[in-house]
């Protein structure tokens, strides 16, 4: 049995460097003329596919990654400065979605491809959507200075696009769950 | 080239009467071998067993029951000193190499050690200097041909220093100069060097060959009769009007 | 690092890869002291001085730099939308500044420079029982798991075109994630034999 230790080892850093690839990758696609990072996807697919424990040390690996100063989040930024600017609601948010993400999944019901599926919809739209989301609310009102009504407005404006990625997160979830069935979503193949 | 195991050491390696299953598969069961030859080959069919061998005697699969022992340690409870002990090079090397480069890779062998990364870098590079690879230490693995990789793969084996080593078909990426370059490293072991392969001249002229067939023991033996079985057998099956591949 | 370290040596591969760090930290930290637009102008300008310095080393980050600009321009507009267009100047001139400066280090560095500096800066965290070889392995195989991703993704949609005509897209998430998780589980098989428990 390898041990919990090897495999946090290893699945934590796949995690970290998924979202770092999505950071990476040179692609923004434009729907409706709104602007998609994909790397919330990545902290969406860490919660449900590692559950709330090592989902959240894989994000807090990737921000330190990012922290030391590769520009691994999305845009090619990256250093200390990323954590005091405006935007750095949504960054701290990153951890925070996956703890929610992987929480829900761990509770919510996952063993035919199909309900996994679903429960990743509705894990990652709370924890990957609405988590993230106030953290980046929140970071706009006290470090950009904005009112509640400006953040608001201005957070909006992702909302479809993170859906979006909702829906590209659970047909991943499917595909996994019918690729290798015995993969437990939501932390539970480490118990 | 084998060196005589020493009469005073415990069993090398010891499966006594395994259960081992996975999912609603029976892989072994009451499965018992002693392992003590310093050259082993391990042969069969895919899906007879042999990976999962080789996984249970390093401890890495649960027993269902029965026991391994390992020079002397039981494989199941993971002991400390299991580095020094046992050691597996995998199929593939893509699969096994964590860093992006030689000294690194082969340093993290020496972690065990304790010291930092930057003392066992340099005991690494020292190493390869000895066998005049010293211009491999700063080389990207992406560089290296597979048949290099699998070289760094087997160096790392080897700085280990594990008793026992385990080589989960070794040939089957390389061409044919790797080939020969790792049966001459082999042949320079010092440990007990145990080989899974399809490639059946490599281990022909082994001490002791096993041949594996659905979890169980068909035939063990010296390496030329029971090669010579296996493929008697295979050329049969492959006659019959009934032949299919498993 | 990885795919990214460039071959062409530089002035900036000789410099020593803590002093790299630590003049990132410190001038990315400075970014965010200034508000004014003229200074975040200068300091923009000496980092694309520094960048365009490096010749043909950059030609590994290309796509990532032109990801750098419309994440600037993108940036700028969002905060237009929001009635804050100086703001929006100002948060591109820092992106834009503090990203050269990121991806010249990836560029001249070598991981194992970067993983030795990592070591010894986390090791005060010993004694509270975080093992900093621990971290440094698992930042090392992030970046490994990194490379191994754009390897993987190429091989998918080589295959991808070769049988369709067309390149993959997100067609190949899927499947891309399930090789990667069997990777990642033969790694731990991996790292379970070869580091002490």
């Amino acid at each position: 049995m390898t041990s919990s230790r090897s495999s946090g080892l290893a699945y934590v850093s796949l995690f970290a460097a998924l979202v770092a690839v999505f950071g990476l990758i040179p692609k923004i696609d434009l729907p409706l003329g709104v602007p998609i990072t994909l790397q919330t996807l990545g902290v969406m697919l860490a919660g449900c596919m590692l559950g709330p424990k090592r989902a959240l040390q894989a994000l807090l690996l990737f921000l330190a990654a990012v922290a030391v100063g590769l520009p691994l989040l999305s845009g090619g930024r990256g250093g200390l400065g990323v954590f005091v600017a405006p935007s750095s609601g949504y960054l701290i948010g990153f951890p925070i979605g996956a703890l929610a993400t992987g929480l829900l999944m761990a509770f919510l019901p996952a063993n035919t491809p199909r309900r996994a599926a679903i429960s990743a919809l509705v894990a990652s739209a709370v924890g990957g959507v609405l988590a993230i989301h106030v953290c980046g609310v929140i970071g706009l009102v006290t470090l950009a200075k904005l009112s509640w009504t400006q953040a608001f407005w201005g957070t909006l404006v992702f909302v479809p696009g993170d859906l979006i990625k909702c829906v590209l997160c659970a047909a991943v979830v499917h595909s996994v769950a019918r690729g290798l069935p015995d993969w437990r979503f939501g932390g539970r193949s480490f118990q | 080239m084998s060196s005589v195991i020493s009469p005073s050491d415990p069993t090398p390696i010891h499966l006594d009467r395994v259960r081992l299953q996975r999912g609603t598969t029976t892989v072994f069961d009451d499965l018992t071998l002693r392992l003590n030859e310093s050259r082993i080959g391990l042969i069969g069919d895919n899906g007879a067993g042999k990976s999962s061998l080789f996984r249970v005697i390093c401890g890495l699969d649960k027993l269902q029951s029965g026991r391994v022992s390992v020079w002397g340690y039981d494989a199941q409870s993971r002991p400390a000193e299991r580095v020094g002990l046992v050691g597996m090079m995998f199929q593939n090397p893509d699969d096994q190499i964590i860093f992006p480069t030689v000294e690194e890779e082969l340093a993290l062998s020496l972690s065990p050690n304790g010291l930092p990364r930057k003392a066992n870098c340099q005991q690494a590079r020292a190493v390869l200097t000895a066998r005049g690879l010293g211009d491999w230490a700063e080389r990207a693995i992406g560089s290296l041909s597979q048949g290099q990789r699998q070289h760094v793969c087997w160096l790392a084996l080897m700085m280990a220093s594990p008793k026992s080593v385990l080589l989960d078909e070794p040939f089957s990426s390389l061409d044919l100069p790797g080939r020969v370059m790792l049966d001459l490293e082999i042949s320079k072991a010092s440990q007990q060097v145990i080989v899974s392969t399809h490639l059946l001249d490599h281990v022909r002229g082994f001490e002791r060959v096993i041949w594996l067939d659905k979890g169980q023991v068909r035939a063990d033996g010296d390496g030329a009769s029971v090669c010579a079985a296996y493929e008697a057998d295979v050329a049969a099956r492959c006659q019959s009007p009934h032949f299919n591949i498993d | 690092m990885g795919s990214f370290y460039s071959d062409h040596r530089t002035w900036l591969h000789a410099v020593s890869a803590s002093l790299k760090l630590i003049l990132l930290a410190v001038f990315g930290t400075t970014l965010y002291v200034f508000n004014s637009t003229w200074v975040l102008l200068a300091c923009a300008a000496l980092c694309l001085l520094l960048f365009v310095s490096l010749g043909r080393a950059t030609l590994p980050a290309r796509k990532l730099l032109f990801l750098v600009l419309v994440t600037g321009l993108l940036i700028t507009a969002f905060h237009a939308y929001l009635q804050q267009p100086l703001l929006g100047v100002v948060s591109a001139l820092r992106l834009l500044s503090a990203s050269l400066l990121g991806i010249a280090l990836m560029l001249t560095t070598r991981s194992n420079d970067l993983l030795d500096v990592l070591e010894s800066l986390l090791s005060p965290l010993n004694r509270f029982g975080v093992k900093s070889s621990a971290l440094a392995l698992q930042v090392a195989l992030m970046l490994r798991f990194t490379e191994h991703f754009f390897i993987q993704w190429k091989r998918l949609d080589d295959a991808h075109r070769v049988r369709t005509g067309k390149p993959g897209g997100f067609k190949l998430l899927a499947p891309l994630t399930i090789r990667m998780l069997t990777s990642a589980q033969r790694v731990a098989d991996a790292l379970e034999l070869r580091l002490p428990p």
